[in-house]
C-alpha cells in the first residue's frame, strides 16, 4: 500500500456526485456563485489591466492615410496594428524629433491623431501652405507635428504648435501586417555598395531618408537662451 | 542527488508576499484611475485665483466624469482644472471666460496687451483666465487653450468648513 504515492488517491470516490437541485440550498448557492462570482473575480483585477494599458503599453489600430508610407501604406490592404508606449510620455522622457506620437486632436478633443514630431520647443519651422505665417517659432512646452504625407493630413500646419500635454503615447512597434512587423526603425541613409542589388527595400529606405532630409531642412534649431521668458 | 534545501519552506511565504504586492498594485491603480476619470479631492496652491480660492491649504472637490461624458457642456464663468499648456506636469485651475466663436478682449486691464486688442476664440478652444489678473499666467500669455487639455470642473470647496462653497455657473450677462 505504501508503494502508491499519497496524491494519487482521490479525495472522494468517483461515484459520489454532488446533487444540484432546488431542494439542496448548498447546490443552488454554488450555481449562483458559478454564474456571478466567477466574472466578479475578474472584475476585481480589472484596474490592473486598465492601469497597464493607461500608463504603460497599449495596442491600437491606425486608420487613415496621413502617415503613408510609414504606416498604412497604399500598397497594404490592412490597417496597421501598432504598440503605443504611454510610459515614456507619462514619465516625462524628453521627446525627440522624428518620433511618431499619438496625440489628442486640439480641435476635436474626442479624436486621436498619429503624427510625426518635426520640431520641438525652441526651433523655427518653415511652414507649409495652410498656415498663415511663413515661419513660426515653436514656444516652450510645445511641439510641431506633421503627417508623413503632406496632402492628406490634418497637422500643425492647420492648428499650429501643439502643447506637450496633448501627447498621449509614442509608437514603438508595428505588430500587423506581418511583412512590416518589428520596431519602428530610425531613418538611416541606405548603404549603396557595388554589387548589392537595389531591391524595393533599398528604394523605400532611400525615399524615407529623402523625406527625413527634406523635413530637417525646414527646421532651424535655436537655443532657448535667447527666449527665456520671465515667469512670475 | 539533490541536496536538501530549506527553499520549500520559504515558498509559501514568498508566494503570499508576491500576491499581496499584486493586490496593492491593483488597489493603487484602481484609486488612481478613479481620481483621474471620476473625480476626487485635491489641494489647491497658488495665488492666481485669489479672491475665490485661497493661496494655500484649501481642499476642493474636482469632478471629472461629467466633463468626460459631456465635453461640450462647458459654460462661461465655470471653474475648471486643466493641464498647463506650457508645462505638461502641472495642473492649473482657471475660470472659463470665452467659448469657441466668442470675441474676447485680450486684457481689459492693459497689463499684458493693449486693452483694445480683441481675438476670436477658434473652434475647439476656450479662453481661460485667473481671477487675480496681476498674478496669473493664463490665456493672456499663451492664447486660447484647446478643450482637450481640460480635465474637469471644480465642484465645491470642502476643507475650511466655514468657507464651504458649491461653485456653480454664475456668469451674469449684461445686455446693452
Amino acid at each position: 500500500m505504501s508503494l502508491f504515492p499519497k496524491f494519487l488517491k482521490l479525495s472522494r470516490p468517483l461515484t459520489a456526485r454532488r446533487v444540484h437541485s432546488a431542494t439542496n440550498p448548498e447546490g443552488s448557492f454554488r450555481r449562483a456563485w458559478a454564474s456571478i462570482g466567477r466574472p466578479l473575480r475578474w472584475i476585481y483585477w480589472l484596474p490592473l489591466g486598465l492601469g497597464f494599458t493607461q500608463y504603460f503599453y497599449t495596442l491600437k489600430t491606425i486608420r487613415g492615410r496621413s502617415m503613408q508610407p510609414t504606416l498604412n501604406p497604399d500598397t497594404s490592404s490592412w490597417d496597421d496594428i501598432v504598440v503605443f508606449d504611454r510610459y515614456s510620455i507619462n514619465s516625462g522622457e524628453p521627446i525627440r524629433k522624428g518620433d511618431i506620437v499619438a496625440l489628442r486632436d486640439p480641435i476635436d478633443s474626442r479624436k486621436m491623431l498619429v503624427k510625426r514630431i518635426v520640431a520641438v520647443a525652441g526651433d523655427v519651422v518653415k511652414t507649409l501652405p495652410p498656415y498663415p505665417d511663413a515661419e513660426v517659432f515653436v514656444p516652450e512646452g510645445h511641439v510641431w507635428v506633421e503627417g508623413d504625407e503632406p496632402f492628406r493630413t490634418l497637422d500643425s500646419n492647420k492648428f499650429g504648435p501643439v502643447p506637450l500635454a496633448l501627447l498621449d503615447s509614442k509608437l514603438v512597434y508595428i505588430v500587423w501586417p506581418l511583412d512590416r512587423i518589428g520596431p519602428l526603425r530610425p531613418t538611416i541613409s541606405p548603404v549603396s555598395k557595388r554589387g548589392v542589388s537595389r531591391d524595393f527595400r533599398w528604394y523605400s529606405d532611400m525615399a524615407a531618408f529623402k523625406r527625413e532630409q527634406r523635413r530637417q531642412s525646414r527646421v532651424t534649431t535655436r537655443t532657448l537662451d535667447d527666449h527665456v521668458s520671465v515667469v512670475t | 542527488m539533490i541536496p536538501p534545501s530549506w527553499l520549500h519552506l520559504a515558498e509559501p511565504a514568498v508566494k503570499r508576499v508576491g500576491f499581496t504586492c499584486l493586490h496593492l498594485i491593483n488597489f493603487g491603480f484602481a484609486f488612481h484611475l478613479f481620481k483621474e476619470n471620476v473625480g476626487g479631492l485635491c489641494f489647491m496652491a497658488g495665488p492666481s485665483m485669489l479672491p475665490t480660492l485661497d493661496n494655500s491649504g484649501e481642499l476642493v472637490l474636482e469632478s471629472i466624469l461629467p466633463h468626460r461624458l459631456f465635453p461640450n457642456q462647458l459654460g462661461r464663468g465655470e471653474l475648471i482644472t486643466l493641464t498647463s499648456p506650457v508645462d505638461p506636469s502641472r495642473i492649473i485651475c482657471k475660470r472659463v471666460i470665452g467659448l469657441p466663436g466668442d470675441v474676447i478682449c485680450v486684457d481689459p486691464t492693459g497689463l499684458k496687451a493693449h486693452s483694445t486688442e480683441h481675438v476670436i476664440v477658434p473652434k475647439g478652444h476656450i479662453w481661460v483666465a485667473g481671477d487675480n489678473a496681476a498674478w496669473s499666467r493664463d490665456s493672456r500669455d499663451y492664447g486660447p487653450v484647446s478643450m482637450a487639455l481640460v480635465r474637469g470642473r471644480i465642484a465645491a470647496r470642502i476643507y475650511p468648513l466655514n468657507r464651504f462653497t458649491v461653485f456653480s455657473k454664475n456668469a451674469t450677462y449684461i445686455e446693452h
